[in-house]
């Protein structure tokens, strides 16, 4: 934090000392060592912890006080500023202006000399070590490693090892440092829109609705009501159950109604084709998650990874291992997450490894079972509230029916039976056509068994 | 119902308690855990299809209490009991999940307007009252829209048994209380039916665990003494555990009272040594007085004695009995020496550390080895003070205490160097005055004065914080040879010397002997500042009028006015300061005195005065002016001579007033960075230095990496405070990350002298007392602020500001106001006769458990250790098992145990 208003005093000091010994630049302590993230200054900035984290005035208090103080804050920088924009008006106005465009011209052909100094095109490795000061190792992404020299423009507080970094295409000396380094895989996860669907589309399913808020939201929103009763909120959730019971539609509306960051994955897209990829993707999305919290990350189709671990002889079967084993670890690791909640859902639960689903990794599990009569009313409703249906149809001769349907197969029976109107140039829907709609759908779901074979 | 969305719940989280609650619940409830329709986004298609969608209990439930509601609106009256009964019971009975508001309570809430005409429209009597509680259990759902209908009806209802309604709803009351009370305040109506509710309410709190709430309530009624009426053995702890900790956040006069009360709550349960540090907090001197009387066990006297004397409060004891002379022994830190050293022997840290054991001059980088020119004075000077502060109170080492007295130290050094020199005896031989008389002894004869001046401020060091009967400081140094010595610097020796053997001991005596110093005319400025400054720590916090008026009428005297501008100055105002330590308000008639003092130096004078008085209270109004001081760019011309220091004055102030209290200890450091920014060269030369004062002795890696970053700064001065702020903040510690960068740093200004002494001496602060030390003024787990020593860390800060014209100078001597301040950082535990015992403790990180549910851990990844161990800031210790019980509450410092009478060894 040089003071900028310090420098024409200093130039005069400087002056007067020139012939005295003058120390060399200040060493760069921390150069080329690995970060601990949320260290050094910036922890400094951050705002300390208010406990307790129950409702009390306690609380509240020091929660004022933390208020009194950036206001404190606030009017000092706000108070500066204003004399520092105060002082440059009074200079700019006694000497000249040109001296403005000035160095405005110079800045620029400044900047333009470092881009040639910088070289085009320019190659991103990554910086294996640092040597001393200005030299380092650095491991080109198509194989070999160079001793090259760091050019003294490159901010040097933003080298450490593992760092993406431009290269020099002929000397191969570092010109920059990418600063983001997070798979673009993951960016990609962060859900930007959230989906149309809310609760309201959701029929029935209120005990799983309440599970899952209980243990998603209310910890991110409420923690204190954990506190107070002295109870650690579950840390994720698996939704379970047979195929179209509404696991995945439960997860976008959980999307849709929170404010939280939600990342969505898809357990197949965490198996990649190089060895380290996908346990390094587990570990960027969980460290976005971290970055962004409070967030959700909802992991579909977990069994793509997650099933029981066993002897394989087959390489890409153990990376899909080491994957999981990587999700393990960021589940209930050694580091903490924070608030991170975890969604995932699956329908075979049973194939999962018992070490992702044991409780501090999962602490729910919420089964999505078929839906009955009721349930199955408000499905029929639900899907049929926007369509034009004629005065026969009565929704309710398939609801009675003992049929095994999901919600997804009730959704199909309507549309199907929608197009068969279509089909016969109709605008109303009749009872016809459910009907018709009812056995197509449920004969295709039977495998091409016809049900009234063994009648 | 509430359906303001996700977006305002989360805005209002802080607004209020139960309103939140309720409000959640609704907000929650809306998404249907209770069979509602799938499509109740809107509040309007709720009413409109809630009768459709009911699952069937739920519709049932429904229509019978429309049913109940409907029954109550018709004339015949025998049926209103039983309805209202049969309402009631729904409502107690209901249980509901967590997200949810109870289902009758949803149901009835569209009657609610109903029910509330018909209970305007019903004559007197019990159906009526029956009928108003009902409605303020109902009014709980409007919560949102300001009717306090809760409170209303329920004052209408005077009842009986209010906890049957559950917690939630207890607690929706006591918010509307709060609120109501408010109210009525502002527009002066009566309140004593609120108070009476209060009452009823507060025991129900404390028997669920909701002592904050209870709390909470009786401070915003304004009837926290009647807290004592309702706590019993099993709640007093919690309750003030809570209490305490609010008090650092309240403003005058509640924070008195909150500590008064917690006070008698505690001394009702016989815990005198809680009650005792909260008398020392009040810095009420009677109450620590009656407190101490008070106590008849002669162990837990005993054991009350070592927290008046960790204090440096002087209190007479008659010496009667033998346990009399045990106590009065421990009201005097007699034994102090004897159970450091013994510490010492368990660490197995006797051994006299050289300096080249600090410096570890083979581990700086290999350039420079060689290059530095090993026997100038000053380097010696850096290695006296370093030994002295790395040897300090175990009375051995390798160069002062020597057996040939040509061979000590001494002769290597020059000067001023040589008082500095003698005077590190005094810290090796610290607390241990009678072994250390006869050492010092032959130094006064010698006849090189600066020897002499060294040797009585060495009397006077040593004698800092222990009490001997024979009084050898005041004997020695009182006598008027010394005090009117034709030399100026013995005359400052002495005149030091008292000042830190009798800190903070109010003893008239040394009056005589300082004041007519002070006002005389014909002595230099820097030795009637001097006397100011050693009459502040003597009487410090005590706005002792005499030194006041003596000091004031200094700074008005005309004769002194050429004399105003000298650099010693700044000790005359910090004296006057130290006499308002902590006491807030009372400084103000000083404030007004120094305004009609028209010299420059009256304005900064005004500041410390100020900054003192509110030492640790973490008042934010205070910072906030000293902030706007701060505001100005000064332009630097000498007619404004004082203005900078002005500046100075105030970011010190900064970290002195925010450093009692721990968020705005971490808050300020935020601030820091900001007038480090800005701020014009005086304000950042005193930046590091509140840095160090906010955190002594308390390595956190974010202030010593910023303090490291400042210590290369351009302008030297600010790197050079910003060293020795690194060394403050290491103080005792051994932290072994800043004895690194100190290295560095030591290689870094090889050739330049003053940073690389200054360098030196942080060196010997990290490894103070070989690690056993600390500086930091708090004490007995962080809560009580030792007066005495800030006002020695203020004196060696204060001196740093201009540390060319001080410390890096000829006054270096001026560093020795730290033995003020150091003081072990140990356990010791002792049977009831002060014999030392050896028991296993768990020495662990201190976790805040104020207000958490349960039993929690006092203490977090502990280690087992056995009596003696040293304590790290922020670490707290408790006792392994149960053999013995500790009479003090927290395990710091000298702690007598005894035998617990129900202890069975077989069980183990």
């Amino acid at each position: 934090m040089g003071g900028g208003g310090q420098d024409g005093k200093d130039d005069k000091d400087k002056k007067k000392e020139k012939p005295k010994y003058e120390p060399p630049p200040r060493p760069t302590t921390r150069i080329g060592r690995k970060k601990k993230r949320a260290g050094g200054t910036s922890a400094a900035a951050k705002l300390p912890a208010v406990y307790p984290t129950s409702r009390c005035k306690l609380r509240l208090l020091r929660m004022q006080r933390i208020h009194d103080h950036l206001l404190l804050e606030e009017e000092y920088v706000e108070n500066q500023e204003r004399l520092r924009k105060a002082k440059a008006v009074k200079d700019s106005t006694a000497p000249t202006s040109e001296l403005d465009v000035n160095s405005s011209d110079r800045m620029a052909d400044e900047r333009g000399r470092v881009d040639d100094m910088r070289g085009s095109p320019m190659g991103v490795g990554t910086l294996e070590e640092m040597i001393d000061d200005d030299h380092a190792i650095v491991s080109s992404t198509t194989g070999p490693e160079y001793y090259v020299s760091i050019m003294s423009f490159v901010d040097k507080d933003l080298l450490e090892p593992g760092a993406s970094v431009l290269l020099h295409h002929k000397s191969v000396s570092i010109v920059g440092v990418l600063t983001d380094d997070t798979d673009p895989l993951v960016s990609v996860m962060k859900l930007d829109k959230a989906p149309t669907e809310s609760y309201a589309d959701i029929g029935g399913l209120e005990q799983q609705i309440q599970e899952v808020r209980e243990s998603v939201e209310l910890p991110l929103l409420h923690p204190e009501l954990y506190e107070e009763m002295g109870i650690k909120p579950p840390k994720g959730v698996i939704l379970y159950g047979a195929p179209g019971t509404g696991k995945t539609l439960l997860a976008k509306a959980v999307a849709n109604q929170t404010s939280a960051t939600f990342l969505r994955i898809v357990g197949s897209e965490l198996i990649q084709k190089y060895l380290g990829d996908g346990p390094r993707l587990v570990r960027q999305l969980f460290q976005v998650a971290a970055e962004n919290a409070p967030s959700i990350v909802f992991i579909d189709e977990i069994d793509a990874i997650g099933t029981k671990r066993y002897d394989s002889t087959s390489g890409g079967e153990r990376e899909v291992q080491r994957t999981m084993l990587e999700l393990l670890n960021q589940l209930d690791g050694f580091d903490d997450r924070g608030d991170v909640k975890v969604i995932m859902a699956t329908n075979k639960i049973e194939t999962l490894d018992p070490a992702l689903i044991r409780p501090g990794r999962i602490d729910r599990k919420i089964l999505f079972e078929n839906p009955d009569q009721n349930t199955k009313r408000k499905i029929f409703t639900l899907h049929t509230s926007k369509m034009s249906l004629n005065t026969d149809v009565d929704l309710e001769e398939f609801i009675a029916q003992k049929d095994d349907l999901s919600g997804a197969d009730i959704k199909a029976i309507c549309s199907e039976a929608g197009l068969m109107a279509l089909r016969e140039r109709r605008m109303r829907v009749q009872m016809a056509d459910f009907r018709a709609a009812r056995e197509r759908v449920l004969r295709t779901k039977q495998e091409g068994e016809p049900e009234g074979l063994y009648l | 119902m509430a359906q303001d969305s996700d977006l305002s719940k989360a805005a209002d989280k802080g607004k209020g308690k139960a309103v939140d609650n309720a409000r959640k619940a609704d907000d929650v409830q809306k998404s249907g855990e209770d069979g509602q329709p799938a499509a109740n986004g809107k509040k309007a298609d709720e009413k409109a299809d809630s009768s459709e969608d009911l699952s069937e209990e739920d519709q049932q439930l429904k229509n019978e209490l429309d049913m109940l509601v409907e029954r109550l609106t018709e004339s015949d009256e025998s049926l209103y009991k039983p309805a209202l009964e049969a309402m009631k019971n729904f409502i107690k009975t209901s249980t509901s999940s967590m997200t949810a508001v109870p289902k009758p309570l949803k149901f009835l809430r569209p009657h609610y307007e109903t029910l509330t005409k018909l209970y305007d429209d019903w004559p007197l009597g019990d159906h009526k009252t029956s009928l108003a509680d009902v409605l303020s259990v109902i009014g709980m759902t409007f919560s949102d829209e300001d009717r306090q209908d809760t409170l209303k009806y329920r004052l209408l209802a005077p009842t009986q048994d209010i906890s049957s309604w559950g917690h939630e709803y207890v607690r929706h009351l006591a918010l509307e209380i709060g609120e109501v009370y408010g109210k009525r305040i502002a527009a002066d109506e009566s309140t004593a039916e609120l108070v009476d509710l209060a009452l009823v309410l507060v025991p129900q709190f404390l028997k669920s665990n909701a002592e904050a709430d209870a709390v909470d309530l009786m401070s915003e009624l304004e009837i926290i003494e009647e807290l004592p009426k309702f706590v019993d053995a099993d709640t007093y702890a919690r309750v003030c555990l809570y209490m305490v900790s609010m008090v650092n956040l309240l403003t005058y006069p509640d924070n008195e009272q909150f500590l008064r009360v917690a006070h008698d709550i505690y001394k009702t349960y016989k815990q005198y040594t809680q009650a005792m540090v909260l008398s020392i907090r009040l810095n009420d001197m009677d109450l620590v007085y009656n407190d101490f009387n008070d106590a008849t066990d002669p162990a837990v006297k005993k054991q009350l004695a070592f927290l008046i004397a960790r204090q440096r409060i002087w209190l007479e004891h008659p010496r009667d009995t033998p346990d009399d002379d045990e106590i009065m022994d421990s009201l005097a830190n007699i034994r102090l020496p004897e159970h450091f050293k013994s510490l010492g022997k368990e660490l197995n840290i006797l051994e006299p550390k050289t300096t080249e054991d600090i410096y570890k001059s083979h581990l700086e980088s290999s350039r420079v080895a060689g290059m530095t020119n090993f026997d100038s004075a000053r380097h010696n000077l850096a290695a006296a003070f370093v030994n002295g502060f790395v040897n300090a109170g175990f009375g051995n080492d390798k160069m002062m205490l020597v057996e040939k007295d040509k061979e000590s130290w001494v002769w290597k050094t020059k000067d001023e160097g040589m008082m500095s020199t003698v005077a590190s005896m005094g810290i090796l031989l610290q607390w241990d005055v009678e072994n250390a008389l006869d050492q010092i002894d032959k130094y006064t004869y010698l006849e090189e004065e600066p020897i002499q001046a060294g040797a009585y401020l060495a009397i006077g060091i040593m004698n800092a914080g222990v009490r001997l009967d024979s009084e050898p400081a005041l004997a020695l140094l009182g006598d008027s040879d010394k005090l009117n010595h034709k030399n100026p610097l013995i005359r400052v020796a002495s005149i030091m010397g008292l000042g830190l053997s009798y800190a903070g001991s109010n003893k008239e005596e040394i009056l005589q002997h300082l004041l007519p110093i002070i006002t005389d005319t014909t002595q230099e400025m820097r030795v009637s500042a001097m006397a100011a400054l050693s009459c502040g720590l003597v009487f410090v916090g005590s706005s002792n009028p005499e030194v006041s008026e003596a000091i004031i009428t200094t700074l008005l005297d005309e004769d002194r006015r050429g004399q105003l501008t000298d650099k010693w100055t700044r000790f005359l105002a910090l004296g006057l300061g130290l006499l308002f330590f902590g006491r807030q308000e009372e400084v103000d008639v000083i404030l007004e005195t120094l305004k009609a003092v028209e010299h420059p130096m009256a304005k900064p004078t005004a500041v410390l005065a100020e900054i003192c008085a509110w030492a640790g209270t973490g008042a934010v109004l205070k910072i906030q002016e000293l902030l706007h001081i701060c505001n100005e760019h000064m332009e630097e011309s000498d007619e404004k001579k004082g203005d900078e220091l002005l500046q100075s004055y105030a970011v010190l102030g900064i970290g002195l007033i925010a450093m009692g209290e721990d968020v705005g200890q971490e808050m300020v450091l935020r601030q820091f960075g900001h007038l480090m920014h800005y701020g014009e060269a005086n304000i950042r030369r005193a930046v590091p230095l509140a840095m160090g004062l906010v955190s002594p002795s308390n390595p956190q890696m974010k202030v010593y990496d910023t303090l490291s970053r400042y210590s290369h700064d351009n302008d030297n001065e600010v790197a050079l405070n910003a060293i020795f702020a690194m060394g403050l903040l290491g103080a005792g510690t051994n932290n072994a990350r800043l004895a690194q960068l100190l290295r560095q740093l030591a290689s870094y200004y090889h050739r330049d002298q003053e940073s690389l002494f200054m360098v030196r001496i942080a060196q010997g602060l990290l490894h103070m007392g070989k690690g056993t030390l600390s500086l930091s003024p708090f004490h007995t787990d962080r809560q009580i602020l030792s007066r005495v020593s800030a006002a020695g860390l203020m004196a060696v800060l204060v001196a740093m500001i201009d540390a060319k014209s001080f410390i890096t100078s000829d006054s270096h001597y001026l560093l020795y106001f730290l033995v003020t301040a150091m003081h072990p950082r140990f356990l010791v535990t002792l049977d009831e006769n002060l014999k030392p015992l050896t028991v296993n403790v768990r020495v662990g990180q201190a976790v805040d458990v104020v207000g958490q549910a349960g039993r929690p851990k006092t203490i977090t990844g502990w280690q087992t250790q056995s009596t003696p161990v040293l304590l790290a800031y922020g670490e707290r210790a408790e006792l392994e098992d149960e053999e013995y019980i500790s009479l003090s509450n927290t395990l710091e410092g000298l702690v007598i145990l005894r035998k617990n009478p129900d202890w069975d060894s077989g069980k183990q």
